[in-house]
């Protein structure tokens, strides 16, 4: 089975079809990934900040770490849960989307950076209750930045041309095309 | 207000915001990572009132070691949203979904700073605390959605 031909499979399924063109499935499952991304991103900021000492600085890591380190699995979980689903429902337009293998990527990273630092900062956090390591701080800096990346590439998707179906992205295209000549005439 | 609406559409911003195609996503990337600080940190404390985890410390102690972060990211929502808006405010105030998000937000941002902040001190019943938790999720869960229909609707 060729990639297109799987990925056409994927848009032919009744699941697909039904967060498609439902109408409301799509929107519904988006906010339940946005509020999922708060949840989440509230506790990895938690966590992160308090490695930095900028947050809850008298406080020792892993009490900090054990508190939040639930309800960021569950956050995690229901983030990449509703984030399969809406790429479920058009797989062919985000395999044609740079800003999708960004985000992709940054996911990739995302468990580079787990497991690398499993061992000098995540696996024992008792050992950080002395003091914060600086591979501590460069972990929860790195963590950071790929919250940040994957919040832009996340948003950039649906901004990019090749998102938008053939006809609609030619339109589109052609109405840059004007948009860029008038602002060339403006300036 | 149409004016005034009218005159944002125009504004030497909404003309920044609109003349590169990178500055909208931009700026509302911005706006999700300021909702997530805020709305995030807000749903551990409201979480925490609910007896829903986080049992390590007090409402109190929790709400006052994440609050400096909740008021970053409610300032980077409240300077990023308007912005937004100002690209398109004549369309923006007729939408519904819009409407009924600033609805939402006016309320979520007065109950976190009135009885909100009272029913996290120690000493307040916990049913206060319950009752603000419940409400506050609700009306930020109602403000998010109200965000993603507007695109909808």
């Amino acid at each position: 089975m060729t990639i297109p031909t799987m990925l056409e499979w994927i848009e032919s399924t009744q699941l697909s079809i039904a967060i498609r063109e439902g109408g409301l499935p799509y929107p519904i499952i988006g906010g339940v990934h946005l509020l999922a991304i708060a949840l989440f991103g509230g506790m990895l900021l938690a966590v992160d900040l308090h490695l930095l000492g900028w947050l809850m600085p008298g406080r020792r890591f892993s009490e900090v770490w054990h508190q939040f380190q639930p309800g960021k699995r569950l956050g995690f979980v229901v983030v990449s849960v509703t984030g399969l689903l809406l790429a479920w429902a058009e797989p062919v337009r985000l395999w044609g989307s740079p800003s999708f293998w960004v985000k992709m990527s940054l996911f990739a990273l995302v468990g580079v950076h787990a497991l690398v630092f499993r061992a000098t900062v995540y696996g024992h956090p008792e050992k950080l209750d002395a003091g914060i390591t600086p591979q501590a701080r460069l972990a929860a800096t790195l963590s950071l930045i790929l919250w940040a990346g994957l919040i832009v590439s996340g948003r950039l998707i649906a901004f990019d041309a090749s998102f938008e179906p053939a006809s609609t992205s030619e339109i589109r295209s052609m109405n840059h095309a004007v948009s860029t000549a008038a602002l060339h005439q403006e300036s | 207000m149409l004016e005034f609406f009218r005159w944002l559409v125009n504004s030497p911003w909404s003309h920044v915001m609109n003349s590169y195609e990178w500055v909208f996503p931009a700026i509302q990337s911005l706006h999700f990572m300021g909702f997530a600080m805020s709305i995030g940190t807000i749903a551990i404390v409201d979480f925490r009132l609910l007896g829903l985890g986080m049992r390590g410390q007090t409402p109190a102690a929790l709400a006052a070691g994440l609050e400096p972060w909740t008021r970053v990211g409610i300032a980077v929502m409240l300077t990023t949203g308007p912005l937004m808006f100002s690209t398109d405010a004549v369309a923006y105030h007729a939408n519904p979904s819009f409407q009924f998000k600033m609805v939402c937000l006016m309320l979520a941002l007065l109950l976190h700073f009135t009885l909100h902040r009272r029913a996290v001190q120690p000493g307040a019943p916990p049913i206060a605390g319950k009752l603000a938790a419940a409400t506050s999720l609700l009306l930020w869960t109602a403000v998010v959605a109200g965000g993603r229909m507007i695109a909808f609707i």
